[in-house]
C-alpha cells in the first residue's frame, strides 16, 4: 500500500467472497483514514457464492463502492446461484461436489476423468431445487442473500455487464435455465481459465450478428439485442422476452446523468424565493423586540400565517433536497456530483439555515420524548450526507482564524440540539441523588459550556443565539443559579470541590 | 443521414485533385530530405499561385515517445493560446517529441521568414507531412492560424494535408479546432489499415520492444524507397495486436462515454488500464483500396473508426493483416492516383443515422454509405458505437437549442428586472451596491431572489459546458459572450454584496479566492477570448470585492493595489464598464475612499468624480 497506486484483489469460488471481504475492509479502512486517497481498490471474483444480503448491497450502493467490484460468472455455474436455495438438505452431496471442484482445480485432467462424482438423478435434483429458489428470488425480488456491484456474465457469444441488483437476480435465473440439458452448471464452474483464454482476444475479430433480419434498426433496439446474443439468450425463445424487458430495467432510461444535474440547477434556483424568505424571517426573528432569537421564535410560535409559512418552506426544501440525495444514491446523477463546489456550499449554506428549524419542530412537537434526542435519534440522512460532503470539500483546509463579528449562521448546525440536550441535564442534575451519574451528568454539562463558550467566544454562531431571551442565555443564567445554588448550599449532590466537577 | 454520394473529393472539399497529388508526393519525399537534416521543404513551382511547406518524419523512438505512458504534454499557450478550453480553462494535451521538433523549426531555420514571404506574396499556402510529419505540418498550420488569422487578423486561409499522420492532440484540441472554426482546414488521408494513425492509441509500454524495428522499417521504406526490407512476421503481429487490444480499451471506454452509461466500474477501470489521451480532429478521409474515399468530420465517429476498421474477420487472418498494416502505410500515392481519378467518394455526415446491418438496404439510399461501410469492415457493433458518436454530437445541438430558448429568454428576463432596480438606485442617488448590501427595502430583497434565479440559469449553461455538452463552438457565439459581460457586470456586484454582507470572506477568505462563483469566471473568459484580451484582464465586475479587501487593510501597506485600483477605475469609467452610482454620496466606496490620507486624495485620479 506503501508503494502501489492500485490493488486488484480476485479470488476464485469461495476464494471469491473472501476477495470480497478483504476489499471491503480496505475500502472502510481507506475511507477512515483518508478521505481522498490515491489508492484504487478492484475486486474481481470467478464464480463466487454470494456474499451478504440487501443491506450490505444497499450499503455498498450508498458508498459508491460498486464500481469496486466485479463478479464474473460464467454461462450456467451453478456456485454464485447456490445460496439462494436453503441447502440443509444437499450438505453431503454439495460435499462431495466442494472436493470435485477442489480436486479439479488441483488437476485439469480431473475432470474428464470423474464426470461422474454424483448420480444424475442427484444432480439434477440439486439444479431444479436451487432454480425454483433462483425464479424465487427473482420473481419476489427478494431473498436472504443478495447481489452487489457488478456482474460480467459470460457465455460463448460474449459478456454483458449488470450492475442493477435485481436485474442481476433475474439474468442469474434466465442464465441459468437456459441450459437444463447440459451438466447441471457443475463443470462450468472450473472453466474460468479457458474463458480467460477466450476473451483476452475477442477484441482482435469482428463480431458477427446472427440472424440479422429479425433485428430492429433502432440504435436502443439493436444494443438490447446485441447483449441478449452477448449472454447467449437470443436463441431461448421462451425467455427473450422477458430477459430483454429486464435488460431495459437495467440501463435505465431517462435522461442522462449530466443533463439532471444541469436540470437540477434550475430546480434549486426556483427553490431561491423559498430559502430566501426564511432568510429574511431569521433576520427579522433576530432584530425583533422579544429577543428571542431566530430558534426560539420558531419553537415557541404561535398560530400567525407567517410562521407556517415558513414551516411550509422547511418542508418544501426538505423535499427537495431529499429528492436530490435520492436521485444521487440511483445514481441518477454524475458520481463526481458531490465534489461540486456549488452543490457542496450550497447544501452546507441549507444546512445552516434549516436544520435549527428542523430541531424547533422536532423539540417542539416533544419527539425527543418519543424516539429519544435529536442528534442521536432524529437526525434526519439527507444533513449526514450533506456533513460528509462538507468534509471532504474541506479536508485539507485549515482551522480558520476568528471571526470579527459574529457568523451570519451558526456554525454548527446541530448546535441547538446540543442546547436541548444540556438543558435536559441542567433539569436531571437538580434531581439526581446517585453519586456516579451525577459525575456523569457534571461532566456533559461541563463539556457543553466548554463547547458552546468556544464556538461564542470564535463568533463562530450567529447572534441569535445570544438574544438576551434565547434558550441559551436562559440555559446559562439556570447554570449560573444551579451553580450559586451549590454554592450555598454545600450539602447538595454535585457540590463542584474538583473532584465532581472536572 | 445526408449521405453525398459520388463526385470528386475536390468538389466536396474545394481542394483541387492536382493539389492532393503533388502534396502526397511531395509528403513522401520529404523524408528523404529530412534524414539529409533538411527539417522542411518549400515547393513553389514557377507561376502557380501555391506554396508547400513539406515536413519529414523521424525514426526513432524518441522521436515519437518522449517518455511513457504516451508521451504527452500540456501545449505552450505561448505558441498556442487557443489550444484550450476557455470557460473550463484546460489546457489542449500534446505528442510533446513532436511539440519540440516543431518548436526546433520553428526557431531554428528559415520557416518563419519563408511563410512571411508566401503571406506578403499572397499565395494559397499548404502545409503537408506523411506519417511522423504529418504533425509538424499540423502543429505548423496551427501555429500560423494563430499568427495570422487570429491574432493579425489576416484573411488568408492556409491548408494542411496530412497522409497516413500519427495523431498528435487530445480532444481538448480537437475541441479547441473546432471551436475556432479551423477544422476545415485539415484534411487528414487515412488508408484502411494503416498502423500509424494508431500508434498513439497503444501506451509506450505496451510496444516498447517493438517499436523501434518496426521504425527501422519505416524509416528504410520511407528514406530508401527499400522495397523488401526485413520485418519479422511474428514481430509485426504482436505489434499489430497490441495497437489493436489498447485501440480496443480507448475507443470502447469512450464509446460508453458517449452513450453515457453510467456504470461506476467504467470510471474505477481508468485507474487500471492507461487510456491514451490522444483524439482525431478535422476532416478524416478513409481510403478503402477499392477507389473508394470516405470522408467524416465527426472526430468521435472517426475514433471508433480508427479501432473497429482494423478488426479481423478470422483470428487466422492475423498475420497476413499485420503486415499489411504496415505496408498500406506507404501506399497513398498509389492509392490516391486510383481513387482521386474515380468518381467514388462517400460523405458520412449526420452519422447517428448510418445503417446497422452490412447486407440491408440494397435498394435504399443508404445503400452507397453501407457499400462504404462495409467496405471498412465496420460490425454492427461498430455502427452503433459510431452511431453514438454522432448521437452525441446532435445532442449537444439539442442541449444549445433548449439553452438559446426558454433559458436565454428567461436570463433576458431576470436581467432586464434587475437593470431597472439598478436604475432606481441611481435615481434615488444611492449606490447600487450599498443597497443590496443594506437589504432594507423589499424591491432589496426581490433583487436577490432574481440574483439567485440567475444564478440557476447559468449555472445550467455551466454544467453542460463543464461535461462538454453543449457544441464546441458555443463559448464563442457572440450573443452569448456579450449576455455573458451584460449579466457579469450587473449582478456580480450583488454577488459581491451578499458575500460581504454575511462575511463569508471570514468563513472562506476573500471574494476573490474561493469565493468567486464559477459563472462569472467563464464569461470574463469569454470576453477575454474574443477580444484577444489577455488573461485576467476583465475584472472590472470585481471592483467592489477590491474595495472591500483595501476597506480592512491599511493605506501605507497597500498603496500600490490602491493606486492601481485608482487607474483601473478611471478607465472603467471612461469605457462605461462600471456605473456612475459608485460615486454616490455614502457608498462603501465613496466613505472608505475618504479614509484615504489628504496628500493621496488631493493628487487621485479619482477625485474629480467624488464631491469633496
Amino acid at each position: 500500500m506503501q508503494k502501489s497506486k492500485s490493488i486488484i484483489i480476485t479470488g476464485h469460488s469461495v476464494g471469491g467472497t473472501t476477495a470480497s471481504l478483504v476489499s471491503l475492509w480496505l475500502l472502510s479502512y481507506l475511507q477512515q483514514t483518508s478521505i481522498s486517497s490515491p489508492l484504487s481498490i478492484l475486486c474481481i471474483t470467478f464464480g463466487s457464492p454470494l456474499l451478504g444480503n440487501e443491506s450490505l448491497s444497499r450499503a455498498i450502493l450508498h458508498k459508491k463502492w460498486s464500481g469496486n467490484f466485479c463478479h464474473v460468472v460464467l454461462g450456467n455455474d451453478i456456485v454464485p446461484r447456490l445460496l439462494f436455495a436453503p441447502l440443509e438438505s444437499f450438505t453431503s452431496q454439495l460435499h462431495f461436489l466442494l472436493q470435485y471442484w477442489q480436486m479439479s482445480m488441483a488437476s485439469p485432467h480431473f475432470a474428464e476423468l470423474n464426470t461422474q462424482v454424483l448420480a444424475k438423478e442427484v444432480k439434477a435434483e440439486l439444479f431444479l431445487f436451487v432454480l425454483a429458489h433462483v425464479g424465487e428470488s427473482a420473481r419476489a425480488e427478494r431473498s436472504s442473500y443478495w447481489p452487489f456491484g457488478n456482474y460480467l456474465f459470460c457465455s460463448d457469444e460474449g459478456e454483458i455487464c449488470v450492475d442493477n441488483a435485481k436485474a442481476t437476480v433475474k439474468m442469474l435465473r434466465f442464465m441459468f435455465r437456459m441450459s437444463e440439458s447440459g451438466d447441471y452448471g457443475i463443470k462450468e464452474h472450473v472453466k474460468y481459465g479457458d474463458w480467460v483464454e477466450k476473451v483476452s482476444s475477442r477484441f482482435m475479430t469482428r463480431r458477427v450478428v446472427e440472424g440479422e433480419r429479425e433485428y430492429s434498426e433502432s440504435s436502443y433496439e439493436a444494443g438490447l439485442d446485441l447483449a441478449l446474443q452477448s449472454c447467449g439468450i437470443s436463441r431461448q425463445v421462451s425467455i427473450v422476452g422477458e430477459a430483454k424487458e429486464c435488460l431495459k430495467m437495467a440501463r435505465r432510461l431517462g435522461r442522462t446523468p449530466n443533463l439532471n444535474r444541469a436540470y437540477l440547477a434550475i430546480e434549486l434556483s426556483k427553490k431561491t424565493p423559498i430559502r430566501a424568505q426564511i432568510e429574511w424571517y431569521k433576520r427579522c426573528c433576530d432584530e425583533s423586540e422579544d429577543q428571542m432569537g431566530y430558534y426560539d421564535s420558531f419553537k415557541q410560535r404561535g398560530a400567525s400565517k407567517k410562521h407556517s409559512k415558513i414551516n411550509m418552506n422547511r418542508i418544501k426544501l426538505a423535499t427537495f433536497w431529499d429528492e436530490v440525495i435520492r436521485k444521487f444514491d440511483a445514481n441518477e446523477l454524475p458520481h463526481d456530483f458531490d465534489k461540486g463546489a456549488k452543490w457542496v456550499y450550497t447544501s452546507q449554506f441549507y444546512k445552516l439555515l434549516v436544520e435549527p428549524l428542523d430541531i424547533a419542530e422536532y423539540y417542539r412537537t416533544n419527539m425527543h420524548r418519543v424516539k429519544g434526542h435529536y442528534v442521536e435519534h432524529g437526525r434526519e440522512r439527507r444533513y449526514h450526507i450533506m456533513d460528509k460532503w462538507w468534509r471532504a470539500h474541506n479536508s485539507n483546509l485549515e482551522e480558520n482564524n476568528k471571526r470579527s463579528k459574529f457568523a451570519s449562521l451558526t456554525q454548527d448546525s446541530c448546535f441547538w440540539a446540543r442546547l436541548e440536550e444540556a438543558r435536559d441535564w441542567v433539569h436531571d442534575v437538580r434531581r439526581e441523588r446517585d453519586g456516579r451519574k451525577l459525575t456523569f451528568l457534571w461532566e456533559n454539562i461541563h463539556n457543553f459550556d466548554n463547547y458552546s463558550r468556544r464556538l461564542v467566544d470564535r463568533k463562530e454562531v450567529s447572534i441569535d443565539v445570544l438574544a438576551e431571551n434565547s434558550s441559551y442565555s436562559r440555559w446559562m443564567e439556570d447554570l449560573r443559579d444551579l451553580k450559586s445554588q451549590l454554592h450555598y448550599f454545600p450539602q447538595l449532590p454535585g457540590f463542584f470541590d474538583g473532584g465532581m466537577v472536572p | 443521414m445526408k449521405t453525398m454520394e459520388g463526385g470528386r473529393l475536390g468538389e466536396n472539399t474545394g481542394i483541387r485533385e492536382e493539389l492532393i497529388r503533388k502534396a502526397c508526393s511531395l509528403a513522401l519525399k520529404a523524408h528523404k530530405a529530412a534524414s539529409d537534416n533538411k527539417l522542411f521543404v518549400v515547393e513553389k513551382s514557377r507561376g502557380s499561385a501555391e506554396v508547400i511547406f513539406c515536413f519529414g518524419g523521424s525514426w526513432s523512438v524518441g522521436d515519437w515517445f518522449t517518455k511513457k505512458p504516451f508521451g504527452e504534454t500540456k501545449i505552450s499557450l505561448d505558441l498556442f493560446p487557443s489550444l484550450r478550453s476557455i470557460g473550463n480553462d484546460q489546457i489542449a494535451v500534446v505528442n510533446e517529441a513532436f511539440l519540440k521538433k516543431f518548436q526546433l523549426i520553428l526557431e531554428s531555420t528559415t520557416l518563419r521568414n519563408e511563410v512571411e514571404k508566401a503571406v506578403t506574396g499572397k499565395m494559397q499556402i499548404v502545409f503537408t507531412g506523411h506519417s511522423s510529419g504529418g504533425p509538424l505540418a499540423i502543429l505548423t498550420t496551427i501555429w500560423f492560424l494563430e499568427k495570422y488569422l487570429r491574432a493579425e487578423n489576416n484573411q488568408i486561409q492556409p491548408l494542411c494535408m496530412t497522409f497516413g499522420s500519427a495523431l498528435v492532440g487530445d480532444r481538448i484540441f480537437s475541441h479547441a479546432i473546432n471551436r475556432e472554426n479551423w477544422s476545415s482546414h485539415f484534411v487528414h488521408f487515412i488508408m484502411r489499415s494503416d498502423i500509424v494513425p494508431r500508434i498513439f492509441l497503444c501506451p509506450l509500454s505496451s510496444i516498447e520492444r517493438e517499436l523501434q524495428p518496426i521504425l527501422n522499417f519505416f524509416h528504410k521504406k520511407s528514406t530508401y524507397f527499400n522495397q523488401e526490407p526485413e520485418i519479422k512476421p511474428h514481430q509485426a503481429l504482436s505489434f499489430f495486436s497490441m495497437v489493436l487490444r489498447n485501440a480496443s480499451s480507448v475507443t470502447s471506454h469512450a464509446a460508453c462515454k458517449y452513450m453515457e452509461c453510467t456504470n461506476l466500474l467504467l470510471e474505477k477501470l481508468t485507474n487500471f488500464i492507461e487510456l491514451s489521451p490522444y483524439r482525431p480532429f478535422g476532416t478524416n478521409v478513409f481510403c478503402t483500396k477499392n477507389g473508394r474515399l470516405i470522408v467524416l468530420k465527426n472526430p468521435d465517429a472517426v475514433f471508433q473508426m480508427l479501432f473497429y476498421s482494423l478488426q479481423l474477420s478470422s483470428e487466422s487472418e492475423g498475420k497476413e493483416f499485420a503486415q499489411r498494416s504496415l505496408m498500406e502505410h506507404f501506399e497513398y500515392q498509389i492509392e490516391l492516383e486510383e481513387s482521386l481519378g474515380m468518381q467514388d467518394m462517400v460523405h458520412l455526415d449526420g452519422v447517428e443515422g448510418i445503417p446497422l446491418f452490412s447486407n440491408r438496404g440494397a435498394a435504399s439510399e443508404l445503400a452507397t454509405s453501407n457499400i462504404a461501410l462495409n467496405d471498412l469492415g465496420l460490425s454492427t457493433t461498430a455502427r452503433l458505437c459510431v452511431r453514438a458518436a454522432g448521437e452525441l454530437e446532435k445532442q449537444k445541438l439539442r442541449n444549445q437549442d433548449k439553452i438559446d430558448g426558454s433559458s436565454k429568454r428567461k436570463i433576458k428576463e431576470a436581467i432586464n428586472l434587475l437593470e431597472k432596480y439598478h436604475m432606481d438606485c441611481e435615481l434615488r442617488k444611492t449606490s447600487y451596491y450599498d443597497a443590496f448590501k443594506l437589504q432594507k427595502n423589499k424591491d432589496d430583497f426581490e433583487a436577490n431572489v432574481k440574483r439567485q434565479e440567475l444564478a440557476g440559469y447559468w449555472d445550467e449553461v455551466l454544467s453542460l459546458l463543464k461535461t462538454y455538452q453543449l457544441p464546441d463552438e458555443f463559448e464563442c457565439r457572440e450573443e452569448w459572450v456579450e449576455l455573458g459581460t451584460r449579466y457579469r457586470r450587473l449582478v456580480e456586484p450583488l454577488d459581491i454584496a451578499n458575500y460581504y454582507r454575511h462575511s463569508l470572506n471570514e468563513n472562506t477568505g476573500p471574494y476573490m479566492g474561493t469565493g468567486r462563483p464559477a459563472r462569472y469566471k467563464y464569461t470574463q473568459r469569454w470576453r477575454e477570448h474574443a477580444l484577444n484580451l489577455p488573461l485576467k484582464s476583465s475584472l472590472e465586475s470585481c471592483f467592489w470585492a477590491e474595495v472591500e479587501e483595501l476597506c480592512q487593510g491599511k493605506f501605507e501597506e497597500m498603496k500600490e493595489r490602491v493606486l492601481h485600483l485608482e487607474g483601473e477605475i478611471s478607465k472603467w469609467v471612461c469605457d462605461k464598464e462600471i456605473g456612475m452610482d459608485v460615486f454616490s454620496e455614502g457608498s462603501t466606496f465613496v466613505k472608505w475612499w475618504r479614509t484615504l490620507p489628504y496628500e493621496h486624495r488631493i493628487g487621485s485620479r479619482v477625485a474629480r468624480f467624488i464631491d469633496c
